[in-house]
């Protein structure tokens, strides 16, 4: 038995490693910018050009703390045209224009020149404020408007890889800097960046993008620094404390955020087991004793349509029909506690009290399905035992009826279902995603919504790892409960 | 009920004794399944929806069927081409764009048009605002008299908030249903019924190789993943952004590089393996290896893994949805197909082929696939019933699908907006219940006709 337990979990290992890369991978091809998002929030508004320069800075912070700097993985299947620094690049679409460029033209050396020809261009402009004695012989509105053409059409230019919009793009901004004659400090940088794509272009070196690579990075990664940290600095590491990252929306740490919303995922999961043992277990065995029975047939159809049932259409007809205040305003709409909170130094009774009638319907919600599940598995593995030897004995002996069923039956057609209590954990975490949303229960299924819909991805990543760690638990405690329950089972 | 049909092709398809055998296995099980009521009634209702889905463009939509106006005759709902010009008598032109012509208010001299006259997708704003099916529904002429609605334009299912159909959005509803069953359905049984098989009959210790062509093998598809997928990693982002036709056309191109260079290694590998020390025999564990892969699926949260990989495609589109479900959802029939393949593998008439001198390929898909279908079969059929509950699921929550594509899901999420329009939620929500049950009782009568071991 030990043995047993030592050798599925170094089976799990390989496993749970394939987890994390599949959600990292998930993570990695996300849309969306973090950084960008980050610095957003911190500061919304304001001029671009003035702007510019802080939140360059506090991007850089920002890609620090969360590891974005660093390249994925600890290795790369790259091209042989393809730098291994280009990870360093740090926004997004940049990184892509030029990614996207090495596999038009191949030749590495020339797009960096171009690309540095084109940021020495761009950070001239934005650092560029005219001189006051410059703007007096103009319209100072009309100056203003042309400078920030400029820079708007220089960042699109480095977020470029098409050959005609590059060339639009290109000579547009000389039209524009032959507007003023004191744009004409610019020209030789402009000239440059010119010249540089025209480089770019002659000298391609396509066949390059056509040899592949791999490129290491050692454990300087952000899949390594994600399991075990960097020494404290920003990130503790998953593997020895149990560090998520942190959360893309509200910038707390990712394990405080699960922490606080677990706890109405896991109540209404083990709300639901219970019930729908309570539920399913008379049912199913009452089936089965009297097979063929106007119960078993009517209790079949019944949990035949129940477990076809969609749950987000039972759930939304509980509340049109008794959360509306056309038809039945019995009970609330969503939430699980009043929208003002509880009473100030109400007992543990009172907020039970309070909140029961918030969560009769999630709950019939949560527990309908797996009960309709539970009673089918229940009746088909009763039907088994009834027709086992032992039981007509039983019925031989002369014992009662109830007496076969309970005593006899009951305990060994239980094994099946058992295993059903190892998926409540797992259940927890994931949340049921779609029965909170419609509820806004706050719980972990709504957050994974939530972090779906901001591209919270650290959070994906994080539900995913904990779901799987805990659906690979629960397989081996079953295993081990079938076990424990049944002798006949041994695992040598 | 396409599933089915492709197995009856695949037995039909088998050697001389194999077909009398099956056939008449084939005949029983149909007899067994018709003896199932429940079963054989949602075949039938199946079909019928089938037929609604094909020809849903013609049974839904404001352009009408037949039209003949100014004595130019026109199939606008038949024809390729969106507009028509017409010659006025003072030798005007007039060019009528079908997609957005006023069908309903012109002076046509005679005009048929579909059973229901409205496009999912387009409003009618006169019975906007959630009009109820038995409320007063009004129509407002050329002249612009409020009538009362004629019977062929009628809302018969009542109108959403900005004035779509209900009814409309249900027909076409059921054509993105029903082909995101099929789709993904398909690939999750090429998927699984090929893993399965290999696993189930090689085991760990069956497929022999050389530790040279292993070795050039396993090179040979990072090559093979190389130039298929990373050098051509733009051409498909790229395609996402012009249609789902030209992802898959992309796709396809990719696959066919991948294998050919893969194929390339693998003569490579065949002549590598004959240079002495690389010629070792060596096993490939594929039991294991698809084992841990089912593993780590199932042991994944499906709802969030779906919603979390098509909340990455930069372009919503329902090709995307139908791939990600067919590419997390084939565990199970590939377990099923693995167990009966494991049974299959130590049956006699399998050593017999062996013996034969057949070739494995031909033995595995040709002499124990058959045999091995029906588990499969049932878990496809409760397969497509998930697809359909995961797709409206998506659609209700609004990730992954594109915005604009009318779907029982989405009608149902508009219907969350106003409980007062029951038709919203009571409708839609029906449509997929019928459908999730409808496959799920078909499930259950496979198995029953397929499987007389069951039946005690």
């Amino acid at each position: 038995m030990f043995q047993y337990i030592v050798k599925r979990i170094f089976i799990f290992i390989p496993t749970l490693v394939a987890i994390t890369l599949l959600g990292f991978i998930i993570s990695v091809n996300a849309p969306g910018d973090a950084v960008e998002r980050m610095v957003q929030s911190v500061s919304a508004g304001g001029d671009m050009g003035a702007q510019s320069v802080s939140i360059i800075e506090q991007k850089k912070e920002w890609r620090a703390k969360l590891g974005l700097d660093l390249p994925v993985f600890y290795f790369s299947l790259t091209s042989l045209s393809r730098p291994d620094t280009l990870y360093r690049i740090i926004d997004k679409n940049e990184k892509e224009a030029l990614d996207r460029l090495i596999s038009i033209y191949g030749n590495w050396e020339e797009i960096q020149n171009y690309h540095r020809s084109l940021n020495t261009f761009y950070l001239s402009q934005i650092s560029f404020v005219p001189d006051s004695n410059q703007l007096k012989q103009y319209d100072k509105n009309k100056v203003l408007e042309t400078l920030n053409q400029l820079k708007s059409e220089a960042t699109a230019l480095k977020n470029t890889h098409e050959k005609t919009l590059i060339e639009v793009k290109l000579n547009k901004i000389k039209t524009l800097l032959a507007a003023y004659p004191f744009l004409e400090s610019f020209k030789p940088r402009f000239e440059k960046v010119k010249h540089d794509f025209s480089l770019l272009e002659s000298n391609a070196s396509v066949w390059k993008n056509y040899i592949p690579r791999i490129a290491f990075y050692g454990t300087k990664n952000q899949y390594h620094r994600w399991l075990f940290g960097d020494g404290g600095k920003f990130s503790k590491g998953l593997l020895l404390h149990g560090d998520f990252g942190t959360s893309y929306v509200t910038r707390q740490p990712i394990s405080d955020v699960i922490y606080s919303k677990i706890g109405w995922s896991l109540f209404f999961s083990m709300l639901s087991v219970v019930l729908a043992y309570l539920v399913s277990i008379p049912i199913g065995v009452r089936a089965a004793s009297k097979r063929g029975s106007r119960f078993d047939k009517t209790s079949s159809i019944v949990l035949f349509l129940l477990y076809s049932m969609p749950s987000f259409w039972l759930a939304t007809l509980l509340l049109m029909t008794f959360a509306n205040t056309d038809v039945l305003s019995w009970l609330p709409a969503s939430g699980v506690k009043p929208a003002l909170g509880y009473p100030d130094g109400a007992s543990f009774w009172e907020m039970v009290k309070i909140s029961f009638p918030y969560i009769i319907l999630p709950a019939i919600c949560y527990t309908y399905s797996s009960f309709a599940f539970l009673s089918r598995t229940m009746r088909v593995s009763m039907l088994e035992v009834v027709s086992q030897d032992y039981i007509r004995t039983a019925r031989a002996k002369g014992l009662s009826e109830n007496k076969v069923i309970w005593k006899h039956g009951f305990r060994n057609a239980l094994l099946p279902i058992i295993t059903v209590f190892a998926n409540v954990f797992p259940a927890a975490i994931g949340g049921s995603v779609i029965i909170e949303s419609i509820f806004t229960i706050p719980g972990m299924g709504s957050e994974a919504i939530y972090a779906i819909y901001n591209n919270n991805y650290p959070m994906i990543i994080a539900i995913l790892t904990i779901t799987g760690f805990l659906t690979l638990v629960g397989y081996l405690i079953s295993d081990i409960l079938y076990a424990l329950v049944d002798p006949r089972i041994s695992y040598k | 009920m396409m599933e089915e049909q492709e197995i009856n092709i695949t037995i039909s398809d088998s050697s001389h004794f194999e077909r009398s055998r099956e056939v008449n296995f084939k005949k029983f099980a149909w007899r067994q399944f018709k003896k199932n009521k429940p079963a054989y009634y949602s075949y039938k209702i199946l079909i019928f929806l089938a037929i609604v889905a094909l020809l849903s463009p013609i049974i839904a939509t404001d352009q009408p069927l037949y039209c003949n106006y100014k004595g130019v005759t026109m199939f606008p709902a038949f024809s390729f081409s969106n507009s028509c010009e017409i010659k006025n008598e003072d030798g005007t032109k007039e060019v009528l764009q079908y997609d957005i012509a006023d069908w309903k208010r012109l002076d046509a001299t005679s005009i048929v048009f579909a059973p229901i006259a409205y496009a999912p997708d387009k409003t009618d704003y006169d019975n906007a605002d959630y009009v109820s099916p038995n409320g007063k529904q009004i129509f407002i002429d050329k002249q612009g008299n409020e009538l009362p609605m004629p019977l062929k334009f009628k809302h018969w299912l009542g109108t959403g908030k900005a004035g779509e159909d209900v009814l409309s959005g249900l027909v076409n509803g059921t054509r993105i249903s029903l082909s995101i069953g099929l789709i993904s359905m398909t690939i999750a049984s090429i998927l699984g019924i090929f893993l399965g098989a290999m696993a189930g009959y090689y085991g760990d210790k069956k497929l022999q190789t050389t530790r040279g062509s292993f070795w050039t093998m396993v090179i040979g598809i990072v090559f093979a993943y190389y130039y298929g997928f990373s050098v051509r990693s733009y051409n498909i982002t790229d395609a996402f952004s012009i249609s789902g036709f030209a992802v898959l056309v992309q796709l396809l191109i990719s696959i066919f590089i991948f294998c050919l260079v893969a194929f390339l290694f693998y003569l490579l590998g065949k002549q590598i393996g004959k240079i002495s020390f690389l010629n070792t025999r060596v096993y490939i564990p594929v039991d294991s290896i698809v084992s841990r892969a089912i593993e780590i699926l199932i042991s994944m949260p499906l709802l969030i893994l779906i919603i979390s990989i098509s909340a990455i495609a930069k372009e919503k589109s329902m090709i995307n949805v139908m791939v990600i479900i067919g590419l997390t959802t084939w565990t199970g029939i590939a377990r099923l197909t693995r167990a009966e393949f494991l049974r299959i593998s130590n049956l006699e008439y399998i050593q017999a082929a062996k013996s034969m001198g057949y070739k494995e390929f031909r033995i595995m898909f040709k002499h124990a696939l058959p045999n091995a279908l029906a588990p499969a079969l049932v878990a496809i059929a409760f397969g497509v019933a998930s697809a359909i509950l995961i797709e409206s699921s998506l659609s209700f929550l609004g990730v992954g699908v594109p915005p604009t594509t009318v779907t029982w899901g989405s009608l149902l999420n508009a219907g969350r907006e106003q409980f007062s329009a029951w038709w919203l939620v009571v409708f839609p929500g029906l449509a997929i219940f019928l459908t999730v049950t409808i496959y799920n009782l078909l499930g259950e009568g496979l198995r029953d006709a397929l499987d007389p071991r069951l039946k005690k």
